[in-house]
């Protein structure tokens, strides 16, 4: 019995002790860190640490943008930002209300978590939802994890963190609720999920492509020096600004012809992807979740009414 | 023996043989019903797994409760019977009994709900009397069935019942009709709500001949996308019944 009793213990606690994320903070410039995660999609072998998180030391305190895919990721989160500073964690902000950016709160619940009305809304409403299906993708890691709404409405402008002045920009081409936070003293522009660079971009709430274009040239108008993706590797030059312009115009033209050509949803998934994307990571994945969420509403501009009811 | 007995065995000969001597191959797809929906659906009548029938689906389903399904049979062209089609894990698994009659090819676009991971069958019974079935896979983090519905937030749904929405789309030698269908569809699934579902469509030709004809199942999605593919010119007549007895007429230019 006892001689079994081990035998399942040392097949089971390494497992357990598996689950470390192991986050190594980047300083990427002057007080700023970035915990930068694969691009991969969600699996059991990443623990859903597909995403980049940071933080800025500031005279004032530590500002976090973002708490990762799990309570255990933000549990690694703040230990990584104490092994840099004394400094106590003053302010979070969340950029949108995906599970892989707002699962981590709970680790955070002692610290004002600031979002946009409407990123709290979505949050409320999904919430639930989406961390059952993390932990159906992404399972033992998520152990304890649960929705912690934000309790700061974050308003479009500038706070004051200690020396660094923080700009504040309320989008919406991702989710309808996008928080673009650009720091005016080093001008690192946290985009959130506005952009993805290297990786595949993501669909299911984005109230359409023109508006996420739009936002695309407001963020690449800012003064900013370094741009920090959702996902995807940091860069120095306008390279993630044209890549998401690229694909969202390619994506919109895609559907736009497919709808105009009655082209079937079925079809639709197995489009030809351009060989320039090929870098880009996920991308017939999510082209498969994207017809899903966009195809319907570019099919019914398509159909008039033919119903005889609407004769008469 | 009589003239009669002699008569019925002459017929049934063709197809006992038929049946003794068809090898249906491998199933493409790994099954834990196919035995009971063989005979559930088909009948045990004589079978092939049969990969010239495509059933296409994507890997997953982004949404449970619209999930693309594109059936192909076109390789019969012209031998098509009818279409039976079914997801085999769904609590309500049939789907579409389609039967193209005259100038209908034997394709089919439809949208359904997936309650989890399933096998889809479409099986293809051919004026030989044998069934072609196509199979394939789809992942699920499930729920399609069994999820609220989505017309019955939308306030004054009531009022759009039946409203189609619908175009053609020329191809080469022949046009694409699609049609939307504003019904909830509601499989008696969610509590409370009783079964309310489109269960019959025709297509018929401008002068009256009957195109095609299908039963639908409450495991098609609500607002029913369909999509067909015509030969020939002229305007096409959708005339659509539901288990209340509710008819709607629609013409597709």
């Amino acid at each position: 019995m006892r001689w079994i009793l081990l035998m399942v213990l040392s097949v089971s606690l390494p497992a357990m002790a598996d689950l470390e994320y192991s986050l190594k903070p980047r300083q990427i410039a002057e007080d700023t860190w970035l915990l930068e995660g694969s691009t991969d999609n969600f699996a059991k072998a990443n623990g859903g640490n597909i995403v980049n998180t940071a933080f800025i030391v500031t005279e004032g305190g530590v500002v976090v943008i973002d708490t990762g895919p799990s309570k255990r990721y933000g549990e690694a989160m703040r230990k990584a930002i104490a092994a840099i500073t004394d400094k106590p964690v003053v302010q979070v902000f969340l950029t949108h209300h995906h599970p892989d950016h707002v699962l981590g709160n709970q680790a955070f619940a002692d610290v004002p978590i600031g979002a946009l009305a409407g990123t709290t809304e979505l949050l409320h409403q999904q919430g639930d939802a989406l961390a059952e299906n993390m932990y159906r993708m992404v399972g033992d890691w998520m152990r304890g994890t649960e929705v912690v709404l934000p309790n700061q409405v974050v308003t479009p402008g500038v706070r004051s963190f200690g020396n660094h002045d923080i700009r504040l920009l309320g989008l919406g081409g991702h989710t309808g609720a996008d928080l673009a936070i650009l720091d005016q003293r080093t001008g690192v522009l946290f985009a959130g999920d506005l952009v993805f660079y290297q990786r595949a971009l993501t669909t299911p709430n984005s109230p359409g492509l023109a508006v996420w274009l739009a936002d695309i040239a407001t963020l690449q108008g800012l003064p900013w020096t370094l741009i920090v993706p959702g996902h995807g590797p940091v860069s120095g030059d306008p390279q993630p600004f044209e890549q998401m312009r690229d694909y969202l115009t390619w994506l919109d033209q895609l559907l736009q012809a497919g709808a105009a050509n009655g082209t079937d949803m079925a079809e639709m998934i197995r489009s030809p992807i351009p060989e320039r994307f090929a870098g880009i990571t996920l991308s017939r994945y999510e082209l498969i979740r994207s017809v899903s969420h966009l195809y319907p509403r570019y099919e019914r501009g398509q159909m008039t009414r033919v119903d005889c009811a609407a004769a008469k | 023996m009589s003239w009669r007995i002699l008569w019925l065995l002459a017929c049934w000969l063709p197809l006992a043989a038929h049946a003794a001597s068809i090898d249906p191959g491998k199933d493409p797809v790994p099954s834990v019903m196919w035995a009971f929906y063989h005979k559930q659906m088909l009948g045990d009548a004589p079978f092939v797994f049969d990969d010239r029938v495509k059933l296409l689906a994507p890997p997953f389903a982004e949404d449970a409760r619209q999930v693309p399904l594109e059936i192909d049979a076109r390789a019969f062209k012209g031998e098509v019977v009818k279409i039976l089609a079914w997801a085999e894990l769904n609590p309500l698994p049939k789907i579409v009994d389609f039967q193209p009659l005259d100038r209908v090819l034997p394709w089919l676009s439809i949208r359904i709900r997936i309650e989890q991971a399933t096998p889809l069958r479409a099986a293809v019974l051919t004026r030989d009397g044998l069934w072609h079935v196509g199979s394939t896979l789809i992942d699920a983090a499930g729920g399609g069935c069994t999820a609220p519905s989505v017309v019955r937030t939308q306030p004054g749904w009531e009022d759009h019942i039946g409203e189609v929405l619908g175009a053609r789309y020329p191809r080469n030698d022949f046009s694409r009709l699609r049609v939307q269908v504003a019904h909830p569809m509601d499989n008696g699934m969610v509590s409370g709500v009783p079964e309310f579902f489109i269960n019959h469509a025709e297509l018929r030709s401008a002068d009256d001949q009957l195109l095609a004809r299908l039963e639908l199942f409450p495991a098609v999605s609500e607002n029913p996308n369909l999509a067909f593919d015509i030969e020939g010119a002229g305007q096409t007549r959708l005339i659509i019944r539901d288990n209340s007895g509710n008819e709607f007429d629609a013409s597709i230019p």
